[in-house]
């Protein structure tokens, strides 16, 4: 017995408290579904689920202190990639899962090559651009993407014969790909956590001390955009559409704005920036033409008063949070020029 | 030929335009380190005041640049003081924070002016005429006042004591703090002309283009472009590249069709970051 105990002590230390407690808490996720038939309590958990996903892949990212605005890219690859397989009569869930992850994935390899030699700002901008090449893309190639009018009804994925297509059949879906995620993000981000927090702190001291950063960064990027992928296959899945607006620029902003808003520090920060701020884009929205300033008015107010994020609040009764090395607000170094 | 004349002339009032843009951003990035993502805000600022100096309040158009400069100006300056400075060093809340405020600012516009586009147009009319080659007056007005301003920004960095002050506070800002020069002060300053440059450029360009409250997302993109392609934080950079970006757009907005004509500038982009990771001007940038 105790030894089984010390063990889960040091499956803990190893994983990270955050990252255990979030896994959790996206598992419980799946009572929703089961719990409740309003429609929208659904829809608000499937853009939770979602935020939350696009948040860990910005996360993973930010872990190695690089902001990423390739995301909507990637979850355009990721969701497309699954509309053009249904379309073409593979539903299997788990097939899809491989399939959105994998693209994306797989795109992320030979982009990374070129875009990982630029840092800190340069890299936030050629993401930038690179996210606008493939918007055109879409546009571009309608003999696959549908062009302006993307695919629409696109299957609904099946497990063992079973046609996912009921409200509650795509929540269960959206449950499983936002535990997947988290597992993956805590895998990766506690496996290499030394390497990736070598590059976050100073990559030059790294490299000469003879850690391959570009192999990590690799690593972490192909890993980010997968998880990039599943939030675009859980998105497609939610609409049975895949349609170039969903993965505009503006978007990748807001998954951006969930994982720095909710607090870098775990992977409880973006779970909580993603629910927070979705919830609060839901209440602004009755408030109709007032809603984007309410919402640029919430960042600003969270990013003024809480420097580590929502996450980093601290309350007297939960203690101090757990703070990673390196993993503070100020970490993202400054890195002004002389013009 | 005509043609090809015709979208060199309309490149480079283009370029002109994205000049001025792209300074402001490239000097509070240079200067602050911040990337200002409410750059496109503070464009349709300035596009909207002078609108509404000129429809609601009748003042002369010249007025209504001027009062645009200003309001943007002051307006950045104090967002900077009270706002940004307290988060200056940290790069991911200085983008948060700038973001919140174009939200912020784009909503405020739509409360007050609409979702519409509005008639906004050039008190300037006519046009100059050479066989098929033809160029609107006010066109040429906006590209001579695009390269003055471009001129007054070079002599402000150059050749006076704010622009040596604001360039020693870029080089290294805890030296030239010890040296007594305030960043407090200046800070705010140099925020303040590069937001009064994009809303300078606003007033004068919606006229001929066009105004409406989303017009923000397309300058952003714009600006980022163009100073990526000149090297961050560089101003010679930045100039050159904008009159690039104009060229290339508008030569291949004719030849190879408005969308096309973007993925080409975007390929441009990014295979410049490859060969040169720095961009066409850009110093490698200090190591975090």
């Amino acid at each position: 017995m105790h030894r089984k105990v010390s063990s889960m002590a040091r499956v803990f230390e190893f994983v990270g408290r955050g990252e255990v407690a979030t896994i959790v808490v996206l598992a419980l996720a799946f009572a929703v579904p089961f719990a409740t038939s309003s429609p929208l309590v659904f829809s608000l958990s499937n853009q939770i689920l979602i935020a939350t996903i696009a948040a860990f892949s910005v996360y993973i990212m930010l872990r190695m202190d690089l902001l990423s605005f390739a995301l909507p890219a990637f979850m355009a690859l990721g969701g497309y990639a699954i509309a053009v397989a249904a379309k073409a009569g593979i539903t299997n869930l788990v097939a899809l899962l491989l399939i959105s992850f994998a693209v994306p994935a797989l795109v992320a390899l030979p982009l990374g090559s070129l875009v990982l030699r630029l840092r800190g700002t340069y890299f936030v901008l050629v993401t930038f651009a690179f996210n606008e090449v493939l918007q055109l893309l879409l546009f571009e190639m309608p003999a696959i993407t549908g062009g302006s009018n993307g695919i629409a009804g696109v299957p609904a994925s099946t497990f063992l014969g079973m046609a996912l297509s009921s409200n509650q059949a795509v929540l269960v879906v959206t449950c499983v790909i936002g535990v997947l995620a988290a597992i993956i993000t805590a895998g990766v981000t506690a496996f290499y956590r030394r390497e990736f927090a070598a590059i976050s702190e100073n990559e030059t001291l790294a490299t000469s001390l003879g850690l391959v950063t570009r192999r990590y960064k690799t690593i972490g990027l192909v890993v980010s955009a997968g998880v990039a992928g599943l939030a675009g296959f859980a998105l497609v899945n939610m609409l049975l559409t895949a349609h170039p607006s969903s993965f505009s620029t503006l978007s990748g902003f807001s998954y951006i704005v969930f994982a720095i808003v909710g607090g870098r520090a775990s992977m409880m920060g973006p779970l909580l920036g993603a629910a927070v701020l979705t919830t609060a884009t839901l209440l602004f929205s009755s408030k109709g033409e007032y809603s984007p300033a309410l919402y640029g008015m919430l960042v600003i107010a969270v990013v003024m008063l809480a420097r580590n994020g929502i996450a980093g609040i601290r309350l007297p009764s939960l203690g101090r949070p757990y703070v990673e090395p390196g993993a503070d607000a100020q970490s993202f170094k400054r890195e002004g020029k002389a013009i | 030929m005509e043609t090809a004349i015709s979208a060199g002339i309309i490149g480079i009032g283009l370029g002109a335009q994205y000049a001025l843009l792209s300074l402001g951003f490239t000097l509070i990035y240079g200067i602050l380190g911040v990337i200002n993502f409410s750059h496109g805000g503070f464009y349709m600022l300035g596009g909207y005041v002078a609108f509404a100096v000129v429809s609601k309040l009748g003042l002369p158009y010249p007025v209504a640049v001027i009062a645009a400069t200003l309001v943007c100006a002051g307006l950045g300056a104090l967002f900077e003081l009270l706002v940004l400075e307290r988060h200056i060093d940290d790069h991911l809340a200085t983008m948060m924070l700038t973001m919140g405020l174009y939200l912020v600012m784009g909503t405020v516009l739509v409360l007050a002016f609409g979702t519409e586009p509005v008639e906004f147009h050039s008190p300037v009319s006519g046009s100059w005429r050479s066989g098929r080659i033809y160029v609107p007056y006010a066109n040429l007005v906006v590209l001579c006042a695009c390269l003055a301003a471009i001129a007054g920004v070079y002599a402000l960095l150059y050749k006076s004591n704010l622009g040596r002050a604001l360039r020693a506070l870029a080089d290294d800002r805890p030296v030239a703090t010890a040296l007594g020069l305030p960043p407090k002060i200046l800070f705010p300053a140099a925020f303040g002309v590069a937001t009064g440059l994009a809303g300078f450029t606003g007033a004068l360009v919606t006229p001929i283009l066009s105004l409406h409250p989303h017009i923000g997302d397309s300058i952003l993109t714009i600006s980022f472009m163009i100073v990526i392609l000149g090297g961050l934080g560089s101003v010679v950079g930045a100039a050159v590249a904008a009159f690039v970006v104009g060229l290339v757009e508008a030569y291949s907005s004719i030849y190879l069709g408005g969308s096309i004509g973007a993925l080409t500038l975007f390929l441009l982009v990014l295979i410049t970051l490859v060969v040169r990771p720095t961009g066409l001007f850009g110093r490698q940038v200090r190591a975090a």
